[in-house]
């Protein structure tokens, strides 16, 4: 039993197992069949990280092979579109790999034959300055495929050399506060940074006891184990769809260390961003 | 500490939240943003439209409905509801059946007021009853009552109504209501067109499109209700950014 934040005492979920986990392992065998079905699903389950024009597997990981001072990574498709419109379309970037996966999640059944316009994380390279890289993330990253995306792309033993931004979105009822969520400004941001980061941040922080999740999670963790200085912006929205104001949300970051000297043409940048905008949103007809 | 207390409606949990309650206002969200002002002489609504699949009819997809009318003036109840759509369809007919009800027993029309009082007192009788869920829409409603005044009203999930002068329900509704705190003066209502170009500014802060996903309606006094076609929708935003660039062109020769 545990007491909340906010006073209310439940039983908290424990990620290590219950107690009578040990007693039911005697009484089970696995059989061979058990090992084969777990084999199958392991490699449906792993995560391939493959260079696009070849479509070779990469030996190494991502960030042995290049040298890298600067990782910007955005999850989610808000963060993703931001990244598009302001960063991307600011200077020349060269696709450098992309990381297919597969889990429950996903809407395609076959992985070996995904198109090539359904790569789920593409990373790129500045081409004028090879050492910044960028990934656009759009998948859902289940937690037994994480540690494996880190490994593929940070490898076993990272440079600390490098700085890390993430970008993602949450929903605003995710956002742990006594105030109700109708009266929170959102969208709005909130940072995480690890303790080596030492920048100045372009918004509050985020308090207890609310808690990332996900990919974003995994890295920032990655990070502070690893003495890396990284940064998580989240934002905070109430429309988890593709949305013209959650993705200016994140304006406040072009004004920061970590994107300076990326973004050149902001008011062209708000107009491909409104381009991105599915204007032909068909209108669902259970919500008018 | 929400999924302790959010599984049936009629319970509260420790801190006083009907968590039912709430997340039917998260549902609310998730429909378009529509707008309504009430101007000196006008009320006005407006909501986007977002397309329709191909196939599908869309004389069908009507948001802005008449609640009454009077028997030789102008419709006295106009309304929006955003939300879950089914939702809306069941609380517009108990609406309209109550409209006619209480013109055939008081023989006056209902005041605005009191249909928006009926609409907000059925959604809280689903709040409180065991087995039902509560409606997931939000509503404005706006109209003219006998006296002339304009009246708008905004009713909620829980079942609670305020008179409003300009407000905004749905997806980004916070930053349009943001919008409308800033820009509704005096000046902006004091002609019809102001206000329905205030209408219109007001959406187009989260709809992109422009005018045919707009489906605009007003309501001027002693008139009849008057829908907007794509077109009149579209003269008015050409307005709206001639008087853009007249005022950016003005600040830029200020600066210099």
């Amino acid at each position: 039993m545990a007491a909340t934040f906010f006073g209310e005492v439940v039983k908290a979920p424990c990620r290590a197992g219950s107690e009578d986990e040990e007693e039911e392992d005697e009484g089970r065998r696995e059989t061979s069949e058990d090992r084969e079905v777990r084999q199958q699903l392991a490699r449906k389950r792993e995560v391939r990280l493959l260079r696009r024009q070849t479509k070779t597997s990469l030996e190494v990981s991502l960030l042995e092979k290049y040298p890298c001072s600067k990782f910007i990574i955005a999850i989610g498709n808000n963060a993703v579109a931001f990244l598009s419109s302001f960063v991307m379309n600011s200077g020349v970037w060269e696709e450098v790999g992309c990381a297919k996966l597969w889990n429950e999640w996903c809407r395609t059944t076959d992985t070996i034959h995904l198109s090539s316009t359904e790569a789920f994380c593409v990373f790129y390279h500045l081409k004028s300055n090879p050492s910044v890289f960028l990934c656009q993330c759009s998948c859902y990253v289940a937690e037994d495929q994480q540690y494996q995306w880190l490994e593929k792309v940070f490898g076993s033993c990272p440079r600390k050399n490098m700085q890390i931004t993430i970008l993602t979105c949450r929903h605003v009822t995710d956002y742990k506060t006594s105030e109700s969520t109708g009266s929170l400004p959102s969208p709005f941001l909130k940072a995480l940074k690890t303790q080596n980061f030492k920048d100045p941040v372009c918004c509050p922080l985020l308090e207890q006891p609310n808690i990332v999740h996900d990919l974003p999670a995994a890295v920032l963790s990655y990070c502070q184990v690893w003495k890396i200085p990284a940064i998580l912006y989240l934002c905070y929205t109430d429309v988890m769809k593709l949305d013209l104001i959650t993705v200016e949300a994140f304006k406040p970051i072009l004004s920061t260390r970590s994107l300076k000297g990326l973004v050149k043409n902001i008011p062209q940048s708000t107009e491909i961003l409104k381009k991105l905008m599915t204007t032909n949103e068909i209108q669902s007809n259970i919500y008018t | 500490m929400a999924s302790r207390y959010d599984r049936a409606i009629t319970v509260f949990s420790p801190d006083g939240h009907l968590f039912q309650v709430e997340y039917a206002q998260e549902a609310v969200k998730k429909g378009s943003t529509a707008v309504g002002i009430r101007g000196a002489n006008i009320v006005v609504l407006g909501v986007e439209k977002k397309s329709v699949a191909k196939l599908q009819d869309e004389r069908t997809v009507r948001k802005i409905c008449a609640l009454d009318d009077h028997v030789c003036m102008a419709f006295a109840a106009l309304t929006i509801f955003i939300g879950l759509a089914a939702d809306a369809r069941v609380v517009i007919n108990r609406a309209r059946v109550e409209c006619q009800s209480h013109k055939l027993t008081v023989e006056d029309p209902v005041t605005v007021e009191y249909i928006t009082r009926f609409i907000a007192t059925l959604k809280q009788k689903y709040t409180q009853s065991n087995g039902r869920r509560p409606f997931g829409i939000s509503a404005l409603i706006v109209g003219f009552d006998d006296d002339g005044i304009p009246r708008l009203y905004q009713t909620d999930p829980s079942g609670t109504y305020h008179a409003w002068k300009a407000n905004a329900i749905g997806r980004s509704a916070k930053t349009v209501r943001e919008f409308l705190e800033k820009n509704y003066t005096e000046d902006a209502i004091a002609s019809d067109n102001e206000a329905i170009k205030l209408a219109i500014k007001a959406l187009l802060e989260v709809v992109q499109s422009g005018g045919k996903n707009i489906e605009l309606a007003v309501i001027r006094r002693h008139q009849a209700l008057e829908m907007f076609s794509a077109k009149e929708v579209e003269l008015h935003i050409t307005e709206i950014e001639k008087e853009k660039e007249k005022a950016e062109k003005k600040k830029s020769k200020k600066s210099v």
